[in-house]
Parts: C-alpha cells; sequence; structure tokens
C-alpha cells in the first residue's frame, strides 16, 4: 500500500510542479545570498562537489537542497516519461507522445552532465611567455611557442593568438594554435587562454580542464531541442485543424 | 539616434492606429541595421542596442498575434505602450561603440544574444496577452498566450544550449556559476512550470495566466535587475 503510495507520488504531474516551485525558490534564495558571500568567488577553481564540502554550510545550503530534489525531479521525470507511454501507447500520434519523453531524456542528460562535471571535472593554472613549458596531467609536455597580441589604433586588444606544442619524451605530438572561442584540445583535456599582457614581456594565462559533463550536455542539448521543436510544430499543426470549421 | 527617437511619437499614435505602431518599427529596423552596419557587428551590447533590439522584437512577434486576435485592438496597444517605455528607456543610455573583445566576436555570442532578445519579446507579448485573458476572461487569448511562450521558451532553451556551446569554446566550462545564470535557470525553470501547469486541473485558467505575467516580470530582472544590480559575467 505504501509503495504504491510513493509510486503515485512520483509519476504525478502535481509533484513535478511543487518540485519545480521549490527548485525555483531555492535557486531564487542563492540569486540572492551568492553576490554577498565571498565564498562564491572561488566557485570556479575546481569541481562543484568539492567546492561546495569546503565551504560553510549556511552559504552552500541552497545548492545542497536543489541538488537534492532535482535528483527528486529527475526520478520524477524519469517514472512520468513511463507512466505516460505505458498509459498512451495506443494513441496514433505516436510523435505525439514520444516529442515530449525525448525533451525529458534531454533534461536528464543536462542533469547527468551537471552531475559528472561536479565529481569529475579538473581544473589548473599556469601563467607563462614564451618559451615555457608546462606539465599536463598525461605527463606531455606543452610549450609555449609564440604569443600574438594585436591592438587597435585606441590601444583596444583586437585580436590574440599563442602558439603551442605538445610534446611527450622529447618527440613533437602535435602543434597547435590557441585563438579566441578556439582552445586546444589533448586526450580530452582543453588549454584556454584566460587573459594576456603586451608590456613589458609577452605573457599569457593559461587554464588547462576538463569537463566531463560537455559531451552529455551536448547530447542533452540536442535532444531536448529536437523533442520541443518536434512537440511545438505538433501542438501548432493539432490546434490548427481544431480550429478549422 | 535621431531615428530611435522618431519611433517614439509613431508608438504613442501606434495607441491610436496599428498602423503607426508598424511605422515605428520600420524606422527602428533602420536604426537597428544602420547601427550594425556602423559599427560592423550586431548591435547588441548594452542596454541602449539591446533595450530598442527588444522593443523592435516585440512589436515584429506581435503581428501574427494581432492577426489571431481578429481586429481588438487591445494587444497593439498593450504592444504599442510597452514598445514606447523600451525605446525611452533606451534612448537614455549612452550606445556602446566601442570595439568588442575577441571572445565576442563570434557567431556563438550572436545567435546566444539574438535568441535570447527573441524569446524575452515573446514573453512579453504572452503576458499582455494573459493581461487581457484575465480582463475578458477569454480561453482563446489564453491559448495565444500559452502559444506565445512555448516558442519564446523554444527559442530561449536554444539560446542556452548554444550560450553553452559559446562558453565552453571560450572559457572551458559550458556553465558558470554567477547571478546572471542562476537567474536565466530560474527564468526557464519557471516557463517549464507553467508549460505543464497548463496540463493541471486547478492550475489552468486565472492562475496560469497570472503565472505568464509574472514571468515576464523575472525576465525583465534578468534581463536588466541583475546586469545593473549584481556582479556578473554578463554585466554591461
Amino acid at each position: 500500500m505504501a509503495g504504491r503510495a510513493v509510486i503515485e507520488f512520483f509519476v504525478s504531474l502535481k509533484t513535478s510542479l511543487w518540485l519545480l516551485c521549490l527548485v525555483i525558490v531555492l535557486l531564487l534564495s542563492g540569486a540572492f545570498i551568492m553576490p554577498g558571500e565571498k565564498a562564491f568567488q572561488s566557485i570556479h577553481s575546481m569541481p562543484l562537489l568539492d567546492w561546495m564540502r569546503q565551504q560553510p554550510v549556511k552559504s552552500t545550503w541552497w545548492l545542497w537542497a536543489s541538488m537534492g530534489l532535482l535528483i527528486v525531479l529527475a526520478a520524477n521525470t524519469l517514472l512520468c516519461s513511463i507512466d505516460s507511454i505505458a498509459k498512451k501507447r495506443k494513441i496514433t500520434q505516436w510523435m505525439l507522445l514520444i516529442s515530449p519523453q525525448i525533451v525529458h531524456i534531454g533534461f536528464l542528460f543536462m542533469l547527468i552532465a551537471h552531475l559528472s562535471s561536479a565529481v569529475g571535472g579538473f581544473k589548473t593554472f599556469a601563467v607563462g611567455a614564451e618559451g615555457t613549458s608546462l606539465a599536463m596531467p598525461d605527463n606531455s609536455v606543452l610549450q609555449i611557442k609564440g604569443i600574438s597580441i594585436s591592438l587597435d589604433s585606441y590601444g583596444y586588444l583586437y585580436d590574440w593568438a599563442v602558439d603551442v606544442e605538445y610534446r611527450d619524451n622529447g618527440q613533437v605530438l602535435k602543434k597547435e594554435r590557441i585563438l579566441p572561442n578556439k582552445p586546444v584540445f589533448l586526450k580530452g583535456v582543453g588549454v584556454y587562454v584566460k587573459d594576456l599582457r603586451a608590456f613589458p614581456n609577452k605573457m599569457v594565462l593559461l587554464e588547462v580542464s576538463r569537463e566531463p559533463g560537455a559531451i552529455w550536455a551536448l547530447v542533452g542539448g540536442i535532444l531536448f531541442m529536437t523533442g520541443t521543436i518536434a512537440l511545438l510544430v505538433l501542438k501548432m499543426k493539432r490546434d490548427e485543424i481544431q480550429r478549422q470549421p | 539616434m535621431v531615428t530611435a527617437v522618431y519611433a517614439l511619437p509613431f508608438y504613442l499614435l501606434g495607441l491610436w492606429k496599428r498602423v503607426f505602431l508598424y511605422c515605428g518599427l520600420i524606422l527602428q529596423s533602420v536604426y537597428i541595421i544602420y547601427r550594425g552596419l556602423h559599427l560592423g557587428r550586431l548591435p547588441l551590447v548594452g542596454p541602449h542596442d539591446t533595450l530598442i533590439f527588444l522593443s523592435a522584437a516585440m512589436v515584429a512577434f506581435s503581428i501574427p498575434f494581432n492577426r489571431g486576435t481578429k481586429g481588438d485592438p487591445a494587444l497593439s496597444r498593450g504592444i504599442s505602450f510597452t514598445a514606447m517605455v523600451l525605446t525611452a528607456s533606451g534612448i537614455l543610455w549612452q550606445p556602446h561603440n566601442a570595439p568588442l573583445p575577441p571572445v565576442l566576436k563570434t557567431l556563438w555570442f550572436e545567435l546566444h544574444v539574438v535568441l535570447a532578445f527573441f524569446s524575452y519579446a515573446l514573453f512579453g507579448i504572452g503576458a499582455a496577452l494573459g493581461v487581457f485573458s484575465l480582463r475578458q476572461k477569454d480561453a482563446f487569448r489564453e491559448a495565444l498566450q500559452y502559444r506565445a511562450i512555448f516558442i519564446g521558451y523554444c527559442l530561449f532553451s536554444l539560446s542556452m544550449i548554444l550560450g553553452g556551446i559559446w562558453a565552453y569554446l571560450a572559457w572551458g566550462t559550458y556553465w558558470l556559476w554567477t547571478p546572471k545564470e542562476l537567474w536565466t535557470s530560474i527564468v526557464w525553470l519557471f516557463y517549464t512550470l507553467y508549460l505543464h501547469a497548463r496540463l493541471v486541473q486547478g492550475w489552468s485558467g486565472r492562475p496560469l495566466a497570472s503565472l505568464g505575467i509574472f514571468g515576464f516580470f523575472v525576465v525583465m530582472f534578468t534581463y536588466l535587475g541583475v546586469s545593473l544590480f549584481m556582479k556578473s559575467s554578463h554585466t554591461f
């Protein structure tokens, strides 16, 4: 009996609505706590879960609570989808049945992405000049071969490029050029230029990071948009048919 | 700038006749195109350009919804008033003419911002339709509100995804924990709630129309309030 009540709670759309309300309230609390707390200045310096463990609960309670509620919401989404397919499997417009479930799967992928990055992400920073060699997590070496900075006539940074070389045991693995919005990757580890300095010497601040959730987020995003657009088109078509005399 | 100022009286006259609303839109579109050509980029940085773009987008997207309301001028009047307020607010700000930093010179950024403002415009239209559906207890306008918000939600989600791809390429992460991102998730969850609430008895009808109206206030705070009052990577 109690098991049935639990299942009914989880497959109810009303549960989804109240969970969404609660998550919104928690994020609203966070939105007002975050700007006033110094602790949040270091939030991007390490994977989220490690950072949360190191911070006082008075600053992060809303993040912990949101995470817990999102886990319940994920279970609710999954069970609602299964229930919907089971109940409506005999309807003729199967695209109308399947589209919301694709949206839900996309959403679940995005949650997995955030969890994956929060647990298994990696990030480190290094400052270097031309000729500087940096040890990478896979024991290869990244050498900065050249830094090119273009300023316009008003002194604004117009463009930049950083040439790098990956080496392993003295052998050149590959030569790459880091550009704005074009990082370089080796074995899933990305190298990004975070800042540059032209004077007195050309220097660059590099970020070396791995974001394991990125691929999950991309797949989730594609699924989510595919399902949402399909649902929108189908609903609009259905409304047009219903409106015809 | 003068062209944008000229749009104001047309929006004022738009309260009387819809044709003036469209004249205002043409003038504003000319101004946006002129600024784009002058700057050599999409003029969508800073409150001046974004407020003017938002008002033009709202008027443009209201055209099919005006047709749907079968000659009732209430929606176009509401949109005229909103476009006037947004344009007047935009004119108060100095245009951002400085060149963009290299990281912003990408199609990902342009698509992200354009789609975000298109969605804001549709959420605004949804709020206006919600006001009329509450006043006239009209199920048809409520259905139009749902359609405006659903299309807006689609564009908003796409904008977030494209923003995530851009952030990953620019900064190494698809998600930054800043007040702007947090408010963006609140907007997204809020409209997710709206779209699901329509399927539940007791939530549909007046509560739903009210949610659609309230949502636009959340959108406007996310767009202007966070940028002006909170420190974020998205600050103007």
